[in-house]
């Protein structure tokens, strides 16, 4: 015996351990939201071209468009141009679109669409980066002005990362003579960079230019320059008029390199202006449609990777056991009686069908009226088999007979009793009318209404949207329900009725 | 919540048993599911019985088939009262008693008259099932009807009053007699409206009753006290029920007696899931008591001794015998 408690205790804690486990990777590791009102940002992103194109020569025009390697992921990419071919090319980590047309004159508007979100995986995808890189030509004045800066800032650093945004400290400091004369006058973000670039050249470190775009609705923006360098393991970003390490989240990366963002052959006045909405979406939608636009599917093995009709159906299925695990509380820890052991969860499936205030009366009615034929059929002497054929054939009359009178009067919630399982009703009408036999009008009313309430209690906790959401998208809570289950088959202590049943002990004890 | 705390802690404290406590710790521990057909079946219990030499009511015929229901008149024979038993029925249902016949008429217990029809389409109900645990076809059993003891003119109103002793692993732990009332037409379920009066297990005298889960002292129907009164045959009552361990093999059992007026005590069957209410009529826990034979059972397995019936019945009149009213 005290083996076969360790056993069943053993038992318990690994699925309790095993579901919690599961649901803990599927929330934190996976990122699946919590509740289905969790929403996604989804950034439609639109770049508008414009320029004027020459009538005499063919047109190309050339544009970056995000790599998206990173921390997004597309959902829709379009190009909108009428009479232009579009290709995309990707070189040295960049994509680029572009448009071509052997003529074209005027005022010309090309657009670019980006629908993207956030990527739902954490995982890291292995980054490469270079880590040495050759000497920048430096001669006269600006080389000795450049080693006087070198100097200092290898005194006060001692890796790339510090050394880095040492640099961009004292290229910042405009009242240097040296910073002063390598700027030559220009204080713009794209010269600081320059000479940030040269200095950092000279110390054989890396470093990128890379163009950024910020994801804030409805503000008109350019893309904004930021410093990277790879440090070995990962890209750090500096921003190169601060000296700020780290890419703030909401920053896209677009290109990277020295080039212009855009570059027109047979055209003039090329402007690109970036607008941007964000719209939410449904977090589980979200995670779908990005499976279908990556390699990652994290969703493939859990149930939202059944057919939607099959799904809806197993949206009802889960939520069996949250029904089967109330009758459990309400008859082993209450105490309250039910017919038949899962009878109350079946007829709590068939108040999904007629809602739960219609869906009791209905059963009121069709049982009372079948207990009646039920007491009028005991006097005829039947056998078993042949009157319950009769009580079903009747409860499907019944059932019709409602349907019609309902509809006629216009109510439509009537026809919803079609899909009542006629089935359960009869078998309800048979065992209540046997209880009422052998035990007498009184407890039987008492198990009827205990059925009721118990079906009752159960349709309402299993259709909680949030409940069948939960168990629907981490099905492993069934383990903890089994656990649950488990140790109520050997639970022992009173039934909340019993303490009822023998209060004369207690009557006796005060007296 | 406090008050139902207390409630709990009150009622652990005197060792009163719950339904859940029932089931997990002896009806499921102690009683293997494949002998559960040996209770169920009153046919099997009554073969066993009389092959251990128990004494059970004389058994006149069973019918299986609807085509032996023809042989109902040759089972009978010439017999004027007999009683017609669901094999496998629960809770007294489907039982019918038949006390006297004239011409082609029967006198049920109750006085009603009934024809030869009606006791017809009676067996044949049972043999659908109607009456049978779950609904299986059934057997339909014709056994010699028991008249109670004169004893119990004065303490019980129609129907047979009987003896319920729960035996635990073939120590008898707590014995209660049951009575029917007029509520419980004639039935000697306490569920029905039947009296349990509470026994001692050294003595064989009545305790106080209970009556729909309240302590009573009189008969509703008579207004007679039920407690104080001696049980004749009592050590008999207690060996007959001590050998229902070696007779079904179940570890914790009903026991359900008679005592006839001309055959003594007689077994009329066992019960695989006895009520709790015993323990009302008793006014004791039976957890102390199935804990104290449990100590005593692992002792003689310490000592390697097991012991017979009657010294069973001996060790449980010991430990929980003499009772003082309170």
């Amino acid at each position: 015996m005290r083996s076969l408690t360790l056993h069943l205790k053993v038992l318990i804690t690994v699925l309790v351990l095993l579901g919690v486990a599961i649901t803990a990777y599927q929330i934190f590791a996976l990122g699946i939201p919590v509740t289905e009102d969790e929403t996604d940002d989804l950034w439609n992103i639109d770049a508008k071209v414009e320029f004027v194109a020459s009538s005499k020569d063919p047109v190309k025009v050339q544009m970056f468009v995000p790599p998206l390697n990173r921390d997004y992921v597309s959902l829709n990419e379009s190009f909108i141009s009428n009479n232009y071919g579009v290709s995309i090319n990707r070189a040295d980590g960049n994509r680029k679109v572009t448009w071509s047309a052997r003529r074209a004159s005027g005022n010309q508007t090309l657009y670019y669409r980006l629908v993207l979100t956030k990527r739902y995986s954490t995982e890291k995808t292995k980054i490469k980066g270079p880590t040495f890189r050759d000497s920048q030509a430096v001669e006269g004045p600006e080389k000795i002005a450049a080693e006087a800066l070198m100097a200092p800032i290898r005194q006060h650093s001692a890796d790339v990362e510090t050394f880095v945004g040492e640099t961009i400290k004292r290229v910042n400091n405009l009242n240097d003579d040296n910073v002063k004369l390598l700027l030559a006058g220009d204080t713009s973000s794209m010269k600081k960079a320059q000479v940030i670039d040269l200095l950092l050249s000279i110390a054989h470190v890396p470093l990128e230019k890379v163009h950024t775009i910020r994801l804030v609705a409805d503000t008109p923006q350019t893309p904004e320059l930021w410093l990277r360098s790879f440090n070995g393991n990962d890209w750090l970003y500096f921003n190169p008029d601060t000296g700020e390490q780290g890419l703030p989240n909401d920053r896209l990366l677009w290109w990277t390199g020295d080039d212009n963002l855009i570059s027109v052959d047979g055209g003039k006045k090329a402007s690109v202006t970036f607008s941007m909405n964000n719209s939410e979406m449904n977090a589980i939608r979200l995670a779908k449609l990005t499976d279908e636009n990556t390699d990652a599917d994290f969703l493939e093995y859990s149930l939202y990777g059944l057919p939607l009709q099959t799904q809806q159906t197993f949206m009802i299925m889960v939520m069996i056991p949250i029904g089967v695990l109330v009758i459990l509380v309400l008859r082993n820890l209450i105490g309250i009686q039910t017919l038949g052991t899962f009878t109350p969860v079946l007829i709590a499936l068939a108040f999904r069908e007629t809602q739960l205030g219609f869906g009791i009366v209905l059963f009121t009615v069709i049982t009372a009226l079948g207990l009646s034929l039920r007491s009028y059929l005991e006097h005829l002497k039947l056998q078993m088999l042949p009157r319950l054929s009769v009580v079903l054939t009747f409860v499907v009359v019944l059932i019709a007979a409602i349907s019609l009178f309902s509809h006629k009067l216009g109510l439509e919630r009537g026809l919803s009793v079609a899909l009542f399982p006629m089935v359960i009703l009869t078998m309800t009408i048979e065992r209540l009318s046997i209880t009422w036999e052998e035990r007498g009008g009184g407890h039987a009313m008492k198990v009827a209404i205990g059925t009721l309430f118990a079906a009752s209690l159960a349709h309402l906790l299993m259709t909680v949207p949030e409940a069948v959401y939960f168990v629907f998208t981490f099905p492993a809570v069934l383990l903890i329900l089994v656990g649950f289950m488990l140790a109520m088959g050997r639970y022992r202590g009173y039934r909340l009725t019993e303490l009822v049943r023998f209060k004369a002990f207690l009557k006796k004890a005060d007296a | 919540m406090f008050g139902l705390i207390k409630t709990w802690k009150a009622l652990e404290a005197r060792g009163i048993m719950g339904i859940n406590r029932r089931n997990a710790d002896y009806v499921l521990k102690y009683n293997k599911r494949n002998l559960y057909p040996i209770v169920d079946d009153k046919i099997i219990t009554k073969e066993r019985a009389l092959a251990a030499g128990i004494h059970v009511p004389e058994m006149y015929g069973v019918i299986e088939t609807e085509k032996q229901i023809d042989k109902l008149d040759e089972i009978i024979g010439g017999r004027s009262d007999f009683v017609i038993k669901p094999a496998q029925g629960a809770g007294g249902d489907g039982i019918l008693v038949i006390a006297d016949r004239f011409e082609d008429r029967y006198r049920t217990v109750s006085g009603k008259i009934i024809s030869h029809e009606e006791i017809e389409h009676q067996i044949s109900s049972i043999l659908t099932g109607l009456y049978s645990l779950g609904g299986h076809r059934d057997r339909a059993l014709i056994e010699y009807r028991v008249t109670p003891d004169q004893i119990f003119k004065s303490i019980s109103y129609e129907g047979v009053p009987d003896i319920r002793i729960i035996v635990l692993m073939g120590y008898p732990v707590m014995a209660m007699l049951r009575l029917p009332t007029r509520q419980s037409g004639g039935k000697a379920n306490l569920h029905q409206g039947a009296i349990g009066v509470g026994v001692d297990l050294a003595t064989g005298v009545t305790l106080r009753g209970t009556w729909l889960n309240k302590i009573i002292s009189k008969h509703p129907d008579t207004t007679n006290a039920v407690d104080g009164v001696q049980l004749p045959n009592w050590d008999g009552f207690m060996k007959l029920a001590a050998n229902c361990y070696e007779l079904c093999g179940l570890g914790y059992i009903g026991v359900d007696m008679v005592l006839d007026q001309d055959k003594g005590p007689l077994i009329l069957e066992l019960n695989a899931r006895p009520g709790l209410n015993i323990q009302i009529a008793n006014d004791c826990g039976l957890t102390q008591r199935t804990h104290a034979i449990e100590a005593h059972i692992e002792m003689l397995a310490k000592e390697g001794r097991s012991e017979d019936a009657e010294q069973r019945v001996k060790v449980a009149q010991g430990l929980f015998g003499h009772v003082v009213p309170h």
